[in-house]
């Protein structure tokens, strides 16, 4: 149907695309940060691999002092959340990116391109989540919101920027209204209990006004006995909590309890999570399914589709073409970060009280804990991405960058690679270290993976002009196999 | 006017509208009450009784009728003239230079497609909304438009597969924690300590034996709160709104997806087009009833039984024949589209094919207006007959909606060229006001 002359020409074989890559400043700058952001991902990923889990955090986080906590918040501050916002903004890059493509190395229209690509992350993303076991996949929701995003990449950057903070304040909002809930269900608790203290209050009073004399007559006392038991008992039924009111009871009660540390819910975790790959598939199952779900609609959407947004606006402003002045981007990613720290320390400083007694916090505080979390991810998010754009010239700095280059030019391939590594590691079905670590000890893991995956990623490129995994793709989008070895007349020009 | 003819990418002009799709859209559209009416007006409580009750009188024979015919394939029709619709939609338009391409312009389309189903859930208080959902696998459908027929016919009757041993799998589970229950029962006659597992196996089966009897405290607040205001109303369906979009796009995924390919491979073979001679479709009618007419009589009553007779229902049936109730689903959806096009070729009733075209034309308008009319009719802050008809009764009220429908759409397609909501939705998309009047 579409007839673009450029498009019947099949030219432009791929590896001359992958020099192309290698050379404009806005691919190297893209890839830099893309690199950057997957190995950062693993700063708390480690997290969900190694088994510090919620539940052990909460136990650092309520205590507020000592070496862990101290770690387990400078983590949270640099990079909680931050890693999965950046990668939103090269990932919403990364479409504008791939539709403002001239040419296709088969005549196909880039609408297509992109869509199959989404649904075979989708489906990557499945096989990560049911089969490699891995409940914190991202590869689902990115192909899901790009989707549903895709037709927004026209706008020009303005309503881009205007649509990304629309979906900012809607996931604050979200925070909000969730915490409206639990407000709510803290009253209802509350009323409960207060009808609860009432029927004991009532039995007592019962108890006082027949009071049993024991050295009378037993006898002559088992009539009005017998009738003081019926009653009591006919009230006792009267005096139960309905099931509604039980309900509302137990709701209160479970999510105050989902907050305090439970030591016996760590040691049931690790022991599910070091089990045999059949119980673990039913066990992560849940988690995963929760993830894909009930997440991606209540949260995921806004906080991917936030990010996404931000990154084409950002690719619409020449951002990653380095439009602007060094001393720009370092300013920008100054005053982000300043941003981005104090909102956490906001954050962190309202968890701990949120963590110990949260009926109390409910009782004192207007508002949740985390409402600015979704601009603080933002914020310092692209503070990252303008501080390494503001840097990319440092001579000094090269060395990193290349070695962020390889491993952002291969980004599916190293996304596969470092959850198969952590599974591996991990998981009962590998080598079972889940939970056996300190915190601080996992961070050497995430040295190892992150040296793996560099060195990996640079020798790769060295011989092969796409990651293995960014091959399999290409050839199924273009439903045609394609040779992944360089073009000899490309490579001495390069 | 000629502006917009210009236009490459806008609306397709009426003349070129395919009026057999139409109609047939048209006919499913107005079906679609007939499954959404209970919904609309009483607590599903009356499954139960009705199903429990004597298998006699007008309530038992409406509910017997509404759902060996048509359960489930009113809902079928729509989504096969969905997925047509979609590849009708990428093949009507032109690409322009300086303009979105078209792809842009429906994804856009059905990212309104989304927004105004969830205005129909979460502002007119529908729960049973189904365009969120079709909103959402429309964008899915976008990468398979150009596959051959056969290949859409083999992935439709692939996620008929899937759900089905999905289904399966949930059915086997249900037996197992009978079969567990039982052993723990047994362990616990013989007075042996039971171990945690046992514990919950009872409790978990006991949970299951309950399910599909009402629970009275539930069904009266349902009552209470459906009779309150607007804001009683609305704060009662937002979370479990929420939850059923959870839960139908992830898990009613296939159910939806799959009559989607099969529209798109039969638009592809002409079907819908009316290109297939007299006594294919002929054929095709009898398959699609021989078949699915029979099924659905067996299908309920095994739900009698497996209503009645929960526990020997579940030991007796190693299969669930329910597995199989998508099968009766597409035969019998295809042979009301047969049937259809038989009767739209036969040219015995025009008036009604008319109607039925013009309804199908506003399907939009008018599946949103069903909601708002039915709301309106029913809940709390409008007239308030929530469960206060019978459920024979109700059916008046589609037939009064059928009638209102097909000469409001008839009318109204008089002067304008759009159904009032199609209007809005087509000026969403392209983001400028469209021509209105004809």
């Amino acid at each position: 149907m579409l007839t673009k002359p450029k498009l019947m020409n099949p030219t432009p074989s791929d590896p001359s695309v992958a020099a192309e890559k290698t050379q404009s400043p806005h691919h190297f700058s893209l890839s830099v940060v893309t690199g950057f952001t997957l190995l950062g991902l693993l700063v708390t990923g480690i997290w969900d691999f190694g088994g510090f889990s919620a539940n052990l955090q909460s136990f650092y986080n309520s205590a507020a002092y000592g070496g862990n906590y101290k770690l387990l918040t400078a983590v949270s501050i640099l990079f909680e959340g931050k890693m999965q916002s950046l990668l939103g903004i090269v990932f919403g890059a990364g479409i504008v990116l791939l539709m403002q493509r001239k040419s296709y190395p088969v005549p196909i229209q880039g609408p297509d391109v992109l869509i199959r690509r989404q649904i075979w992350f989708i489906i990557l993303g499945l096989l990560l989540a049911f089969i490699l076991l891995w409940p914190e996949d991202l590869l689902y929701p990115f192909g899901i919101v790009g989707i549903l995003l895709f037709a927004f990449w026209k706008l020009p950057s303005r309503s881009l920027l205007i649509v990304a903070l629309a979906c900012t304040l809607i996931y604050s909002g979200k925070l909000f209204w969730n915490y409206a809930d639990d407000k709510s269900a803290y009253q209802k608790y509350l009323a409960v209990k207060k009808v609860e203290k009432k029927f004991a209050d009532d039995s007592a009073t019962r108890a006082k006004k027949y009071p049993f004399d024991k050295t009378k007559d037993s006898a002559s006392q088992k009539p009005i006995l017998a009738q003081k038991k019926l009653a009591d008992s006919l009230a006792k039924k009267k005096d139960t909590l309905n099931s509604r009111q039980a309900g509302e009871k137990s709701i209160w009660e479970g999510l105050a309890k989902n907050l305090t540390y439970d030591s016996t819910k760590t040691v049931s975790q690790n022991k599910s999570m070091r089990a045999g790959y059949s119980k673990l598939w039913f066990y992560v199952k849940n988690k995963s399914q929760a993830k894909e779900s009930g997440w991606l609609y209540r949260m995921g959407v806004w906080d991917i589709g936030s990010a996404m947004l931000l990154g084409m606006a950002l690719w619409g402003m020449g951002f990653f073409s380095r439009r602007f002045s060094s001393s720009t981007y370092l300013i920008t990613a100054m005053v982000l970060f300043a941003l981005g720290v104090g909102l956490a320390w906001l954050r962190i400083h309202n968890n701990a009280p949120h963590l110990t007694d949260y009926a109390k916090y409910v009782e004192s505080h207007l508002l949740p804990y985390n409402l600015f979390y979704p601009i603080e991810k933002l914020a310092m998010a692209t503070a990252y991405a303008s501080l390494a754009i503001g840097l990319i010239n440092a001579s000094f700095l090269q060395w990193f960058w290349k070695g962020f280059a390889a491993v952002g030019n291969m980004p599916v391939t190293n996304y596969v690679l470092q959850v198969f590594l952590g599974c591996f590691i991990f998981y009962g079905y590998g080598l079972g270290y889940y939970g056996r670590f300190e915190q601080w000890e996992l961070y050497t893991f995430v040295a190892e993976i992150c040296l793996v995956q560099v060195v990996f990623s640079v020798l790769w490129l060295r011989y092969y002009p796409m990651g293995p995994l960014e091959w399999v793709l290409k050839c199924l989008i273009y439903r045609k196999r394609f040779s992944n070895t360089f073009d000899r007349t490309v490579s001495t020009t390069n | 006017m000629d502006q917009y003819i210009e236009l490459g990418a806008a609306p397709v002009a009426s003349a070129d509208r395919i009026k057999s799709i139409d109609a047939i859209r048209g006919f499913a559209l107005l079906g679609i009450l007939m499954m959404n009416i209970p919904g609309f007006g009483m607590n599903w409580d009356f499954w139960y009784t009705i199903f429990t009750g004597p298998r006699s009188g007008y309530d038992y024979l409406t509910f017997k009728g509404v759902e060996v015919f048509f359960q489930g394939t009113m809902r079928g029709l729509f989504s096969m003239l969905f997925g047509a619709g979609m590849v009708l939609f990428m093949m009507n338009k032109k690409e322009q230079a300086g303009q979105p391409s078209v792809a842009v312009y429906y994804y856009r389309r059905l990212l309104w497609l989304v927004f105004f189903g969830m205005i129909n859930a979460f502002v007119i208080l529908w729960f049973g909304d189904i365009l969120f959902y079709y909103g959402l696998f429309g964008m899915i459908l976008f990468a398979f438009r150009k596959l051959a027929p056969k290949w859409l016919l083999i992935i439709g009757v692939a996620c008929i597969l899937f759900g089905m041993i999905q289904s399966a799998w949930r059915w086997s589970e249900t037996r197992e924690k009978r079969a567990t229950y039982i052993e723990a029962m047994a362990a616990k006659k013989e007075k042996k300590k039971l171990t945690e597992e046992q514990q919950q196996a009872i409790t978990a089966w006991q949970q299951i034996e309950k399910v599909p009897k009402p629970d009275t405290a539930a069904t009266n607040e349902n009552y209470r709160k459906m009779h309150g205001s607007y804001t009683t109303v609305f704060s009662y369906w937002v979370p479990m709104n929420a939850e059923n979009e959870i839960n139908g796009t992830y898990y009613g995924l296939w159910d939806m997806l799959a009559m989607m390919f099969i529209g798109m491979a039969l638009f592809g073979w002409g079907f819908f087009t009316n290109k297939l001679s007299t006594s294919t479709y002929a054929m095709w009618m009898l398959l699609g009833y021989g078949i699915g007419i029979p099924f659905g009589f067996f299908l309920f009553h095994v739900d009698i039984n497996a209503i009645n007779h929960r526990v020997e229902f579940v030991d007796r049936w190693r299969m669930n024949p329910w597995t199989f109730q998508e099968l009766r689903r597409v035969f019998i959806t295809i042979g009301h589209a047969s049937m259809l096009m038989l009767l739209y070729r036969s040219n015995w009733v025009p008036w009604l094919m008319k109607a039925l075209s013009a309804v199908g034309q506003m399907a939009f308008t008018n599946y949103l207006m069903q909601s708002i009319i039915c709301t309106f009719f029913f809940y709390g802050y409008g007239l308030g007959y929530y469960g206060n008809l019978h459920f024979h009764q109700i059916y008046y009220v589609v037939a009064g909606v059928w009638v209102f429908q097909l000469i409001f759409s008839s009318i109204w397609l008089r002067y304008f060229r759009f159904g009032p909501f199609e209007w809005v939705w087509r000026s969403l998309t392209y983001w400028k006001k469209q021509p209105m009047k004809l």
